[in-house]
């Protein structure tokens, strides 16, 4: 062998190979045992670590149970609504935050700023806590999202149940809204869920926050079940719906169970002629059935939309609601009081003729006003109306005959008593949560509340319904569907049974007695004249919604918002600022004879209840008379009534 | 000096009793480096498509790394032909060249990952780091070629080659590549013993190395690379941070058990648990999918492709051919043993890359060429 350079050397180096050859076998020697350490004795607790990586057990939401009208309508349903979402943790752990949102910017259409100003909004927070981006995806962006979320970690795309409202935001203040439970509710919410896991609520879990939603959670909610689905280090799911991904080990899938339906005793049809009565204007309505306590319609305005707070409140719109003074979010038919004003009126009717100290034929007459000590307290029609009964007083709504009635009674106790017999001052007990209880005063409430004693001309103004008086719009539905049915006081009803998800009835709520009054009957006849007259007698305080037959009787109420001087009184409402506007207030019934809908409307600064809150009234009863009795209302009987005008029906007293 | 006699007497020694030429019955012997290379490659391509599949639905990665083979087969041609010897008169040459690439990275190189090692020359870029390593050894093969070393080198003489050890290192350090700075290091040391090192010097040498450790540990490494090693010592110390590549990686390996989950169906690469899985991971994904005995079988071609490499430089003529054939061999093993050692969670977690089964052109490109200089050796070797 010729050996180029030094051979001795080469020879040297060959010799070397020996200890060579002794590390390279000692090297390949680790490395097998290493492998046979991890494949072949570890193996079986390696496999099972990788399968719990990849498989993780997801939630199905149980879907929440829907709320029907009386009919079977869908007022509130579940819809799917895909939204997108970052986190914030993965975000900064994929090292490229800048081209992530610019790339989700294009894709979702949204400025990078306004993305960046979303995700800085929250700093602070937990940052592996998914801040919402942008709500309710057209199906191209959730496509475009899907195809790119891989070049998108920290981006996901979720699907979420929105809670919809079939008529958006109309009766939306009953039926409330879920949201998402925030950290500081969560332990109170679990208290009363005790140790049952299944039902423990979570974070991420929506919980109704108001209304009914709120009310009746425990049946609206399911139990959410689990699936095992194949997900990636950063946890992103393979798939994001049931049939277009890997599903693993199906038989290990927890069905959910959905939540309880609720069968209200609304009826869709007069929520939606109640939102129309509204328009523009603002304030409750609430109809009930004085057979039963049913609640027919109840809506409150201006309203929101449930969908837009069901899946995280965006902060912006949420500011928004809170802020607004005409207070969207109020439940205006329960969670507002004021003062009846002169619906009030019939109360006290009743209070004077049961204790006897007027009869049918009483009569006072009225000169505008009357004097009060040295102080003149005015009627609100300057001219007065002469000779008055408590028909006609009722009919025109003439003050000063009440405030006569005011000083023949013995004291105010004696309207309070007929006042709380037909439910007011307390809360009606309907099923919605957060109802105030108005106030109706008495001489011991007064010296209870400022330790001095009742005078008794303020009993002149809680006959008309002002001073201390305070009443909701159910109270004065509920005590005119009392007074008119003789006296019963019915609970008002407004979920009539609850159904599992097959339409098999749970439970069935049967109409609760509050209380009983035994009216005469001739306190009732002469009370319901006057109310009758109201509308359809000449001179009615409401005269101009007569519509021969479509008949309806009520009672207005004018209601001062803010406490003005006497020249200010008769000063023209319209010319107010609006928030200094007179409320209007109208409670009217139908129909006359055995009549099965009341109808309270509190309209807000609407100047007058005749103008104002009538009309609301008056949509609301044309369509449940036109609905319910198709026989005697309807435009052929419209027709014929309008040629003979004189065929009106006429209660009379003691018929 | 008769070439035919010689080559006689010399294969007699080696077995008293054969007939024919040792060379001649194991002529196939010079191609063995480039068959194992060809198989492992192929195993390779085939590992890469099933480790690319996720991210890279058009397979523009693993096209990539066959437009990468198809320049290195370029190569490989080229390198095999002329003779080696050219590359003695251009060791300092090359080690030159590349260093300007080096310092040249450091200039107007593109960033990735947070460091900057590549330069693109048009539509591709390069990793000058990688070729280095080739480039290294050439120069080493050829300072070596003329100084006897069989009493031991002594600190004098490990003066020189260590500057010029150094200078690139230093380079590759700032990029920062600890790997292949690591790679470059144990290739050097490996030369050095493999020439032999003086004992009394060996020993001091442990001595500082023992000493310098700690001091390195705490001033010359990044705070992530010390956590690197933190968790390395212990990963379960940062799971789901500093040490869930490792964690993860050490998962995928055992998974695979004894016979794999079947190629393409890795979850722990396919489900993204494992990071840079088609690079210097990939035989996280390789011993996932294929199990022990597949794992096995390709540890045993690499310890082949290694012994043809060293036998290569065993029976070679020429010290610079030897020197040359037993670095680049070393490079292989070097490669091999931290890419698996840190796979399988025995070594911290350094970038690099496992030869022929990692995507990369620029090692790829080393490897291949690296392989072209063993053949062109072991067939050169009796050309005069």
């Amino acid at each position: 062998m010729s050996f180029i350079g030094n051979e001795e050397q080469i020879r040297f180096l060959q010799d070397r190979f020996k200890f060579i050859y002794g590390i390279l076998f000692i090297g390949v020697g680790v490395l097998l045992s290493r492998l046979f350490f991890l494949q072949m004795i570890n193996g079986d607790q390696m496999r099972q670590y990788s399968e719990e990586n990849r498989i993780k057990r997801v939630k199905i939401p149980a879907p929440r149970g829907m709320i029907f009208d009386r009919e079977g309508k869908i007022l509130i349903d579940n819809r799917p609504a895909f939204y997108v979402n970052i986190t914030p943790q993965y975000l900064k752990e994929s090292g490229k935050p800048k081209e992530v949102i610019g790339q989700l910017s294009k894709v979702i259409k949204m400025p990078v700023e306004d993305i960046e100003k979303k995700l800085n909004k929250v700093r602070g927070q937990a940052s592996f806590m998914p801040v919402l981006i942008k709500d309710n995806l057209t199906r191209d962006e959730v496509a475009a999202l899907e195809t790119w979320k891989i070049n998108m970690p920290g981006v996901q795309v979720e699907m979420g149940i929105s809670r919809m409202n079939t008529d958006q935001d109309i009766g939306s203040n009953l039926y409330g809204y879920i949201g998402k439970i925030s950290p500081n509710e969560l332990p109170s919410l679990n208290l009363s869920i005790g140790q049952n896991s299944s039902r423990k609520y979570q974070l991420d879990d929506s919980v109704g926050k108001s209304g009914l939603e709120k009310q009746f959670e425990d049946n609206l909610r399911g139990v959410d079940g689990s699936e095992l689905v194949e997900v990636d280090a950063l946890g992103r799911s393979i798939q994001i719906t049931k049939n277009k991904g890997r599903v693993l080990a199906q038989n290990q899938e927890e069905p959910s169970v959905p939540g309880k339906n609720l069968v209200l005793s609304i009826d869709r049809d007069l929520q939606l002629a109640a939102a129309r009565g509204f328009g523009e204007k603002q304030g409750g309505l609430i109809a009930i059935d004085p057979r039963n306590g049913e609640v027919l319609a109840m809506v409150s305005r201006p309203s929101f939309n449930p969908a837009d707070l069901s899946r995280g409140v965006d902060a912006e719109l949420w500011a928004k609601l809170i802020s607004d003074e005409n207070h969207p979010l109020r439940d205006k038919a329960i969670q507002d009081h004021f003062s009846p004003g002169s619906t009030f009126k019939a109360i006290t009717a009743i209070a004077a003729l049961e204790e006897g100290v007027i009869t049918k034929d009483t009569t006072f007459n009225c000169g505008g006003s009357i004097m009060l000590g040295n102080r003149k307290v005015h009627c609100w029609r300057k001219e007065g109306h002469g000779s008055v009964n408590v028909v006609s007083a009722l009919t025109h709504s003439c003050d000063v005959f009440f405030y006569r009635v005011a000083q023949k009674l013995k004291s105010v106790d004696d309207i309070a008593k007929y006042a709380m017999h037909l439910g007011m001052g307390k809360r009606t007990g309907i099923e919605v949560g957060r109802e105030v209880p108005g106030l109706i005063p008495t001489e011991a409430w007064k010296k209870r509340r400022f330790n001095t004693e009742w005078s008794p001309g303020e009993t002149l103004y809680v006959a008309i319904g002002q001073s201390f008086v305070l009443t909701t719009t159910i109270q004065l539905a509920n005590a005119y569907a009392s007074l008119i049915n003789g006296g019963t006081l019915y609970k008002p009803m407004i979920v009539k049974t609850v159904q599992n998800e097959d339409s098999k009835t749970i439970k069935e709520n049967i109409p609760q007695v509050l209380d009983r009054t035994n009216l005469k009957k001739e306190t009732v006849d002469l009370v319901t004249e006057g109310l009758w007259g109201v509308v359809n007698a000449p001179g009615g305080t409401a005269n101009w919604m007569h519509k021969p037959g479509m008949e309806f009787a009520g009672k207005t109420g004018t209601v001062q918002v803010f406490t003005q001087k006497a020249e200010k009184i008769y000063q023209k409402c319209e010319n107010l600022r609006f928030r200094q506007r007179h409320h209007g207030v109208f409670v009217g019934y139908a129909p006359i004879k055995n009549p099965s809908i009341v109808v309270a409307v509190y309209a807000e600064h609407a100047c007058s209840g005749s103008h104002g809150a009538a009309p609301i009234a008056k949509e609301v009863i044309e369509t449940y008379l036109r609905k319910y009795y198709p026989d005697v209302y309807n435009d052929k009987a419209l027709a014929e009534a309008r040629k003979k005008p004189g065929s009106t029906f006429k209660p009379t007293s003691g018929e | 000096m008769s070439y035919s006699s010689m080559e006689t007497n010399l294969d007699q020694q080696f077995d008293p009793n054969r007939t024919t030429s040792y060379e001649e019955e194991f002529k196939w012997l010079k191609w063995v480096p480039l068959i194992l290379e060809v198989i492992i490659l192929t195993w390779g391509m085939i590992n890469l498509s099933s480790a690319t599949a996720v991210e890279d639905k058009s397979s523009g990665l693993w096209k990539n790394q066959l437009i990468t083979i198809a320049i290195g087969s370029i190569g490989t041609i080229l390198i095999m032909f002329p003779h080696y010897s050219f590359l003695s008169r251009l060791a300092y040459l090359i080690y030159m060249a590349n260093l300007g690439l080096l310092v040249a990275v450091l200039a107007v190189g593109k960033a990735s990952l947070g460091a900057k090692r590549w330069i693109g020359f048009g539509g591709f870029s390069l990793q000058p780091s990688e070729l280095m390593k080739v480039s290294m050894v050439i120069f080493l093969a050829k300072y070596f070629e003329n100084k006897s070393t069989s009493n031991g080198l002594k600190i004098r003489d490990l003066i020189m080659p260590t500057i010029f050890v150094m200078i690139p290192l230093a380079l590759i350090l700032v990029q920062p590549d600890l790997g292949t700075a690591m790679i470059i290091l144990l290739v050097y040391g490996s030369m050095l013993l493999f020439l032999k090192i003086s004992p009394k010097v060996l020993v001091g040498l442990t001595i500082l190395a023992a000493l310098a450790l700690p001091v390195i540990y705490n001033y010359g490494l990044k705070p992530y690379q010390r956590m690197r090693i933190t968790t390395f010592l212990d990963p379960m110390s940062d799971p789901k941070g500093a040490g869930y590549n490792s964690i993860q990686s050490m998962i995928a390996v055992g998974s695979g058990q004894m016979l794999g989950k079947g190629w393409k169906k890795g979850t722990q690469a396919h489900l993204n648990f494992l990071p840079e899985h088609h690079t210097d991971f990939i035989f996280s994904v390789f011993s996932e999918e294929w199990g022990f005995v597949w794992c096995s079988i390709l540890l045993l071609l690499y310890t082949l492709f290694i012994m043809s490499g060293l036998s290569v430089a065993y029976r070679s003529n020429d010290k610079f051919a030897t020197l040359l054939a037993f670095g680049i061999t070393s490079i292989f093993f070097w490669h091999v043993f931290v890419n698996m050692g840190m796979v399988m969670g025995m070594l911290p977690i350094v970038g690099v890359p496992l030869p022929f089964l990692s995507y990369g052109g620029s090692a790829l490109l080393t490897a291949m060429s690296g392989v072209a200089i063993l053949v062109n050796i072991a067939n050169k070797k009796y050309m005069f």
